[in-house]
């Protein structure tokens, strides 16, 4: 069947049928993307810690705003080829904008890149810092070692580099909840532990009770102490021998576990199995005594209300598991309830460093409590022992700075009715527990003069008004932001034994193009004038760390929804163009007009791509 | 619409133009956001720097529906269409208006969040 209006327009709406389709769609997408815009502005005015303005670098989404114009110019050239029956001028200029995508994507994954290795670490004092985290590695004696670089680490010889964002653990113990151990992290820790010539093995017999039906069978046919025995010796076949066993009964499920044991996932899945069949065992075996209760209780008060009979008929958890055992050892009186096992307790021998992601942490590790909990309910334990320390090695996060941000701490000493310069001054990182505290003074005091310059600038340059206030003031931004062009600055001018106020320090500050994709690590200059100074946060202090990811802060959740988003719509629309421009041959021969219009709606939809980016440009990079 | 091949050889130059302007305006954006002798309003970035560049951006905007996008010379079904979609996306930008009318207040837990003073996390209301 033919599909009308293809090629030709409605009579009635002088319309052909897909440009009322991709106008429907778009009315749409006005919708999505209106909802989410509204999601920034929201995000933005209510924020409660200083948003982070101007924060992405300029020049990549300059670039790219440049890109998609040139490409809505280029896909309405293709349009007008095709109209004009110009095949080879079409394939030109559609190869120009789907090139145009390709570029836009690119620069996209290296913003993208820039943001996922750049550390951010929120201090317990609300000092934000920033910077390029480094590389760790635990040395064959167990210590830690920390380098620049992924290649010095390795260099260095240890084991796997790691970056210094993580925190290092040397556990006597490693509890695993039988129910939540996450197998991933199991196999993370075994290979660590491996690799640092330790083993991690039970430190006692675990017998763990399943089922217990052959304690007595069941009342018709209890079972004999001889078939129970044979059960038990066909589970402690499979684990080795074990006297302890001989003295217990076993049922369906069950499992032993002999003392150095050690740890893989299949055996904490046997003992899952064995969890769940024992719950499950006791659900009904307290389901069929509560029964029994309510029997007797019924006989004995016949007469009373049920929420007087109640109180009798509740079980009793502590006198149900006194069970009494005949002399072929069938069970004759008490419950059949089991105790559960839900951990397994595992001894890391010798105690060795583990690398524990800090997203792997349930809550703050801290030195004196002697543990780490996972997230999976895995419980990493220092021990008791003397000479097994604390547990929680030292695990900074050790970076080189390119950014300190005091507004968020200045935001919160106002709340408090504090002076914001007295507060950020008396912080850790001038404080004496800093060793790198001498850079960070230096840094401050040169930034501070600068700001009291612009100030003075300011003023001479505005005036003041009739109540003798200056009409313009140096920002939040500039008074408590050290920027990454600030810090290469000052080392610029340290260089030149310049301070602010010199005749040529202006001159000295890089421009905004420079850094594409914001402070690069690899830079020589940057390197030799070591602008970038050494922290190491230590663990306690750090109230949160995070790649300037979403997790980071509302700004980073929004800005990857919004240019992820768009980021698809432009690869889908470049499939589509790319459609057209390869696969299209046959179709402008038998019908040029239909594939003009294919290409019309099209172009539509890229149009629209690039309106939604001139408004990401200006509200992500520059506002 | 320019339907014609005359007509459509005739807008070519008028979209290599509106080309142009756009980069054009795409430099004023940043310069406005950049130069400090174009910066209006207070010292740095403030809600008039947003207003002029968001202005722009619309600018911007507008010219490539109505030219690019063909809107200054469209059927009336598209408009129809088109205008339930944007009056949707600006209530939807109008919530932001409305959440102003929240009835829940925040001061007091931002005040007596009490990280400096810790004697100041208990309410004094």
């Amino acid at each position: 069947m033919e599909i009308p209006y293809t090629v030709t327009a409605r009579k009635d709406t002088g319309l052909f049928n897909s440009k009322v389709g991709i106008w429907l769609f778009l009315a749409s997408e006005v919708m999505l993307f209106g909802g989410l815009f509204s999601g920034y502005v929201f995000l933005r005015i209510y924020a409660d810690y200083p948003w982070p303005e101007r924060a992405l670098p300029i020049v990549p989404g300059l670039i790219n705003t440049f890109v998609l114009i040139g490409s809505s110019v280029t896909v309405v050239f293709a349009w007008a080829s095709l109209k004009m029956r110009q095949w080879r001028r079409f394939q030109v200029f559609m190869g120009i904008t789907i090139v145009c995508a390709g570029l836009f994507m690119v620069l996209k994954g290296i913003e993208y890149k820039a943001k996922w290795e750049h550390q951010a670490v929120r201090m317990d004092d609300f000092a934000i810092i920033e910077g390029h985290a480094h590389y760790g590695t635990v040395m064959a004696n167990g210590e830690v070692d920390h380098f620049h670089t992924k290649k010095e680490a390795k260099k260095a010889g240890g084991g796997k580099p790691f970056k210094t964002n993580k925190i290092l653990f040397r556990p006597a113990t490693i509890d695993f909840s039988v129910v939540r151990a996450h197998e991933p992290w199991i196999t993370e820790m075994l290979e660590q532990a491996g690799k640092r010539k330790s083993k991690l093995v039970t430190s006692g017999d675990v017998f763990l009770y399943g089922h217990i039906e052959d304690y007595a069978g069941t009342e018709g046919e209890p079972l004999s102490g001889k078939d129970r025995s044979k059960r038990e010796t066909d589970i402690v076949k499979e684990f080795g021998k074990a006297e302890e066993s001989l003295a217990r009964k076993f049922g369906e499920n069950s499992l032993y576990i002999p003392a150095g044991t050690p740890l893989d996932y299949e055996l904490i899945k046997k003992a899952r199995k064995a969890y769940i069949a024992g719950r499950a065992h006791n659900a009904e075996t307290r389901t069929a005594i509560l029964k029994e209760n309510w029997k007797r209780v019924k006989e004995k008060l016949p007469e009373q209300e049920y929420w007087k009979q109640a109180p009798e008929a509740k079980i009793d958890a502590a006198t149900q598991l006194n069970e009494q055992f005949d002399g072929q050892g069938n069970c004759v009186s008490g419950s059949k309830v089991v105790s559960l096992i839900s951990t397994l307790s595992f001894r890391m021998d010798p105690p060795q460093p583990l690398v524990i992601k800090r997203s792997w942490i349930k809550r703050p590790v801290k030195a004196k409590d002697g543990k780490a909990e996972l997230r999976d309910d895995t419980t990493l334990s220092a021990g008791e022992e003397q000479d097994q320390g604390t547990g929680l090695l030292a695990s900074p996060v050790a970076l080189s700075v390119d950014a300190i941000d005091f507004r968020w701490m200045a935001q919160k000493a106002e709340e408090a009715g504090k002076e914001p310069m007295e507060v950020i001054e008396q912080s850790w990182i001038f404080s004496k527990d800093n060793k790198h505290q001498g850079d960070y003074k230096q840094i401050w005091k040169v930034h501070k003069k600068r700001i009291g310059e612009l100030e003075q600038e300011l003023v001479e340059k505005y005036g003041k008004d009739p109540e003798g206030k200056p009409k313009r003031v140096p920002t939040e931004t500039d008074r408590y932001r050290v920027t990454w062009q600030d810090l290469v600055h000052y080392a610029r001018a340290k260089q030149d034994s310049l301070m602010p106020g010199d005749s040529g320090f202006d001159d000295l500050r890089p421009k905004f193009w420079d850094g594409f994709a914001g402070p690069n690590h690899k830079d020589e200059e940057i390197h030799k004038l070591h602008a970038f100074p050494e922290l190491e946060v230590p663990h306690h202090k750090v109230s949160m760390q995070s790649m300037f990811t979403p997790k980071w802060n509302t700004y980073y959740a929004i800005y990857f929804t919004l240019t992820g988003l768009h980021g698809l719509h432009v690869i889908g629309g470049a499939i589509v163009l790319g459609y057209f421009l390869f696969f299209s041959k046959g179709l402008y021969r038998r019908n040029p007009e239909w594939l003009a219009n294919r290409v019309e709606v099209g172009g539509l939809f890229w149009h629209f791509v690039d309106l939604v980016w001139i408004f990401l440009f200006p509200i992500l990079y520059l506002m | 619409m320019a339907d014609t091949p005359e007509e459509i050889q005739k807008a070519q130059k008028k979209y290599i133009l509106i080309g142009l302007i756009l980069f054009v305006f795409t430099v004023v954006t940043v310069a406005v956001a950049t130069v400090p002798w174009l910066d209006f309003g207070e010292h740095g970035f403030d809600s008039k720097d947003a207003i002029i560049g968001l202005i722009i951006a619309s600018f911007k905007a507008t010219l490539v529906g109505a030219i690019f996008m063909h809107l200054n010379h469209e059927k009336k079904t598209i408009y129809g269409v088109l205008v339930l979609g944007v009056l949707m996306g600006i209530a939807l930008l109008g919530l932001i208006w409305w959440s102003f009318e929240d009835p829940i207040e925040y001061g007091d837990s931002v005040e007596g969040d009490g990280f400096f003073n810790p004697e100041e996390t208990v309410n004094q209301d």
